[in-house]
């Protein structure tokens, strides 16, 4: 006999039951004294307060846990971005705003808002060390190894806000460059090979297809036109992009002054200075 | 998953019922398990109408211990009931003096089990089948006989069953297999005879 074999015939004990009068009878018996020892019905009050607590109980652990981590999302996300932010080089969060900032470097992918990002930590962090060093309950004799990793620190921070920004002046000025020449992008303009350099050569080529063309080709002036117009606009960009490009010459004129004023130790002018180079960007 | 938290939700539910003295959450406790601890309790002393009274007792001694709070460690309200039942064994056997190891076969409790589709030889050896196992449970070790009762004739799961027994799973496992080759044992030594 195989343990299956035993196991369908163990089985088969199950239909061996009390007799069903004295299920009966017991039930009967079992009532009344349950009864006697206090036992009633419940109200439905009663009843629906049992049906929610038991709700809960019985889904304590996988509800409560997630909920709990949940809410330790939420608040983490909300809060600690604000916490950190506020911490300075000589807090011991300091390293996790620095992780902070390096994961959120790492998943921006567009190389100009990087760059952003990146010259503002830099120029964020160069502001705080200044901070920190015109406290004179922190910038004494006592901590002078940590002053000396600070002012390191310090220059290493610039150094990065300068190649940050020299990377931003390196991405506007192609970008500013193919602004220089528009090409129309209408279908009809480019079978006729009508390329404008600029708003006025633009006005001077529409005057002259006006003059001499045949009636089509005055046809297709006249939707030049209004182009022209969407080119004057350009033109209107581009000047404004070379504005930005002055910009950070002119950052990189305030960074030496900040990084002359740090030397001499005027660490609030050098914060101040700073946080123009961030303005200017901005 | 879906189907344990449910079972877990009756449960909890059952047992504030209790608590809050609801008889009629009682009589279904009772109805639910009342065949199951009958079963259990018969396979283990031997004796139906012994069986019967130690049921009733059982039951009315469950309500006690809810109302007055005590063996709260048990996980489960069918756990419960079953480890009021091996206690009110212990009891019993204290009581008597004596353990059971005779055969649960008698004339009155002959088992019939009435299946249209089998044929009389069929039915007849089938029955004889079960007059065996029945014959033969007796006589194996108590620990081995209850942890049968529990697996293979009241369904009880591993969890249960370990809960109930105060043992591990694996314990559980092993106290099962061997359980089991002990019977087929048995049963065996009996064919050769006959």
């Amino acid at each position: 006999m195989t343990n299956s074999e035993l196991i369908a015939k163990l089985n088969n004990l199950k239909s061996i039951d009390p007799d069903q009068k004295w299920l009966e009878s017991n039930r009967e018996l079992l009532l009344s004294q349950v009864s006697n020892s206090g036992a009633e019905t419940l109200s439905t009050w009663r009843v629906i307060f049992i049906n929610v607590s038991s709700v809960m109980k019985s889904a304590a652990q996988p509800v409560y846990a997630l909920g709990a981590f949940v809410l330790l999302l939420l608040t983490g996300s909300l809060f600690s971005g604000q916490l950190l932010a506020s911490t300075k080089p000589n807090d011991s969060l300091y390293i996790a705003r620095i992780l902070s900032e390096k994961v959120k470097l790492n998943t921006t992918f567009d190389s100009t808002a990087r760059n952003r990002m990146e010259m503002k930590f830099a120029s964020s962090h160069a502001q705080d060390i200044t901070a920190v060093l015109a406290d004179p309950a922190f910038n004494n004799e006592e901590n002078k190894d940590q002053v000396a990793k600070l002012n390191n620190s310090f220059s290493e921070e610039v150094n990065t806000v300068k190649e940050s920004i020299s990377r931003l002046n390196a991405a506007i000025v192609p970008a500013a460059k193919t602004g220089d020449e528009v090409v129309i992008a209408d279908s009809s303009k480019d079978a006729q090979g009508i390329q404008v350099a600029d708003g006025s050569a633009l006005n001077a080529a529409v005057a002259t297809i006006a003059a001499s063309a045949q009636p089509a080709i005055s046809a297709t002036a006249t939707l030049v036109v209004p182009a022209g117009m969407n080119l004057k606009a350009t033109s209107a960009e581009i000047a404004a992009s070379s504005t930005e490009i002055a910009e950070p010459t002119a950052a990189d004129k305030m960074i030496d002054e900040a990084i002359q004023l740090f030397s001499s130790k005027d660490y609030e002018k050098a914060s101040d200075k700073l946080k123009e180079v961030s303005e200017t960007i901005k | 998953m879906s189907i344990n938290l449910v079972r877990k939700f009756k449960d909890k539910q059952t047992l504030s019922k209790l608590k809050s003295r609801d008889k009629e959450a009682f009589i279904r406790v009772y109805d639910d398990n009342v065949k199951d601890i009958h079963r259990f309790v018969y396979f283990k002393i031997g004796s139906r109408e012994e069986a019967d009274d130690l049921t009733s007792m059982i039951f009315l001694k469950a309500w006690n211990h809810i109302q007055n709070k005590t063996l709260e460690n048990a996980k489960t309200l069918r756990a419960l009931l079953y480890k009021i039942a091996r206690n009110a064994i212990v009891d019993y056997y204290r009581e008597t003096g004596n353990k059971v190891t005779a055969s649960l076969d008698d004339e009155e409790n002959r088992i019939e089990i009435i299946d249209e589709a089998e044929n009389p030889q069929e039915r007849l050896d089938r029955a004889a089948d079960l007059e065996l196992i029945k014959a033969k449970l007796p006589f194996l070790k108590e620990e081995y006989r209850e942890i049968i009762i529990m697996k293979f004739i009241n369904d009880l799961s591993l969890e249960e069953i370990a809960e109930i027994s105060e043992k591990s799973k694996g314990n559980i496992r092993v106290l099962l297999h061997r359980a089991l080759n002990a019977l087929r044992e048995l049963v065996e030594q009996d064919a050769k005879k006959n």
